[in-house]
């Protein structure tokens, strides 16, 4: 599903992410790793967020430096501590990006009832609890037919009944689309019911499976 | 105590001076370029016989205080700084001479001229004057020192509260109502500068025998006094918006949305020029003129955005960008050049930036 090869990321000249070859398998993969030990980093890579040199390919077909537009259209990304300008509000945001991901009819009304978005629909982000603005970051992530959805430390601020809500989506998406998952997250993960195909260590910037 | 002003600085200070390279380089272009020290020391003394003249050098500087509080009011505000809150637990006497000395060190350009203006009050043994400059001087710090405080004693304030939109923002609109909300001083202190000086050229216009070059000397020091605006949009863009580079947008359809959002911007100044067009001139020339500012505000954002640009460089690029404009101008390159060169620049910076490499280096500064 994505192949990764050669892949090194580093901030003014300190590598903080090296990964010479790393092949994941279609299904829900779980990144674990202690704080500053790389994960972000490279979620925020194959996201598209952050120049680095190597190459990374979805589903053998769309390397993201090559074919940039095509790849994000099938790659999504929810960050781990979302921020958004204070004035705007989830129908400007999920308007926006739901119109570039080509968000199929009624999908953001499904997904908005479903992380309960709509109940603060038009009110500004500046009045967002952490946890609101988590349950936005996901309701973006999800938006258009992503292929792969990287979901950074889905876990955290979200309350029990959204979060079960939001595993048992992935679990739909996952068995009737064959959308893959990358997760990380400092919780336990068995709490997310899910079928987890891969699980990997991440330290000081390298990744390795966990057998 | 050391330990707490450097910090201080390094929050305040520095930042500030960085972020508005830009509008010092125009403002010292304009001060010091088209006028000697001799002209200034006519100007002081001018200002120093002059009550009235006296009263809007206060305003001007009044309005640069406003400015700095503006700044570190928007930084104590910033969620990187909330550790700062803790500031408020040392004590008052030792809090104070710390904000004074920030106050001061924000304040260097208006204490300097104002020292400036001091000596030559001294030397010409004007002591009203001097009494009322000394005087407003350390108003300024002191205001400033104090206003500070007030915002670290009373954090979270409202923002601007404009009335709620129930419209749905469209993108372009998300910068310009940043800016707005968020740094309305910058703003304002920007189309201000920019809409008088496009006024002031076309009125000046028909008071003697110049020609087109003027309107397009205008137009220069307009655009320049936009600079730091790609930086500014860049950096709302990294920090609010992180998951930009992660849709599939293509290279022309993100300039495309930034040519809207500079149109925008850029649109009172198609008003100004239409209303103060000297009759000498045709209209459509000021259509062409604004036409070549909105090219060359694309261009300044394609080479600004998404690089950590160092200030110095900025500054430089700038200066460069002025002189040879201005020899550019002055030897006779006519405005249909400079359209082409500013929309072609543009489209061929953000094509070689983001297109041609790869489409995944938006928001690169980490």
């Amino acid at each position: 599903m994505l192949s990764i090869s050669n892949l090194t990321k580093a901030y003014n000249g300190v590598t903080a992410l090296s990964v010479p070859e790393l092949q994941l398998l279609p299904g829900i993969h779980y990144f674990q790793g202690g704080n500053g030990s790389g994960k972000t980093t490279f979620f925020r890579t194959v996201a598209g967020l952050l120049p680095f040199s190597g190459t990374v390919l979805l589903e053998n077909q769309y390397e993201i430096n090559r074919d940039p537009v095509a790849y994000q259209m099938r790659v999504n990304y929810a960050e781990a501590e979302p921020v958004y300008p204070t004035f705007l509000t989830a129908q400007d945001l999920t308007s926006f990006v739901g119109k570039a991901k080509q968000s199929p009819a009624r999908q953001v009304d499904t997904l908005a009832e479903l992380l309960g978005v709509d109940t603060f629909w038009t009110k500004p982000t500046g009045q967002f609890s952490s946890g609101m603005l988590k349950k936005l970051s996901l309701l973006l992530a999800l938006l258009g037919t992503p292929r792969l959805v990287l979901l950074d430390e889905p876990l955290s601020t979200l309350d029990i009944a959204t979060a079960a809500r939001l595993f048992d989506y992935i679990g739909k998406l996952r068995t009737e689309q064959a959308v893959s998952f990358l997760l990380t997250s400092h919780q336990d993960v068995c709490l997310t019911g899910l079928d987890i195909t891969g699980t990997w260590q991440v330290s000081q910037g390298i990744i390795t499976p966990v057998l | 105590m050391m330990v707490l002003l450097t910090l201080l600085n390094r929050i305040f200070v520095g930042p500030f001076y960085a972020r508005n390279a830009g509008t010092f380089l125009v403002i010292v272009l304009l001060a010091f370029g088209f006028l000697s020290a001799n002209e200034h020391r006519a100007l002081i003394m001018a200002a120093l016989g002059s009550p009235f003249f006296l009263a809007i050098v206060f305003v001007l500087w009044g309005l640069y205080l406003l400015k700095t509080v503006s700044f570190v009011w928007q930084e104590l505000h910033a969620p990187e700084h909330l550790f700062l809150q803790t500031f408020w637990l040392v004590p008052t006497p030792k809090r104070v001479i710390l904000w004074l000395t920030v106050q001061s060190a924000l304040l260097f350009p208006v204490l300097l001229y104002g020292g400036w203006m001091l000596e030559i009050a001294t030397q010409q043994g004007r002591w009203d004057s001097f009494w009322a400059i000394l005087i407003f001087l350390l108003l300024l710090i002191s205001a400033g020192a104090l206003m500070a405080d007030f915002r670290l004693r009373h954090p979270n304030p409202d923002t601007l509260q404009l009335p709620p939109i129930s419209l749905k923002l469209p993108y372009e609109l998300f910068f310009p109502i940043y800016w707005l909300r968020h740094e309305p001083l910058s703003l304002v202190l920007t189309k201000a500068f920019s809409g008088l000086l496009l006024a002031g050229v076309c009125r000046l216009y028909p008071t003697d025998d110049y020609d087109q070059r003027l309107l397009l000397i205008g137009l220069l020091i307009a655009i320049l006094g936009h600079a730091q605006v790609g930086g500014q949009v860049s950096a709302f863009e990294r920090k609010y918006l992180l998951f930009l580079p992660n849709l599939p947008l293509s290279w022309g359809q993100r300039l495309g949305r930034y040519a809207l959002t500079y149109g925008l911007l850029w649109l009172p100044e198609l008003l100004i020029l239409l209303r103060n067009c000297p009759e000498a001139i045709q209209s459509d020339y000021v259509v062409w003129l604004w036409l070549t500012g909105w090219g060359w505000l694309l261009l300044m954002h394609s080479l600004a955005y998404g690089y950590a640009v160092l200030p110095e460089r900025w500054l430089s690029g700038i200066i460069a960008a002025f002189v040879i404009g201005l020899l550019l101008i002055m030897f006779g390159l006519p405005v249909s050049i400079w359209l082409v060169l500013g929309w072609l620049g543009a489209v061929a910076v953000w094509y070689w930036s983001f297109g041609k490499r790869n489409g995944t280096e938006l928001n690169v500064p980490h």
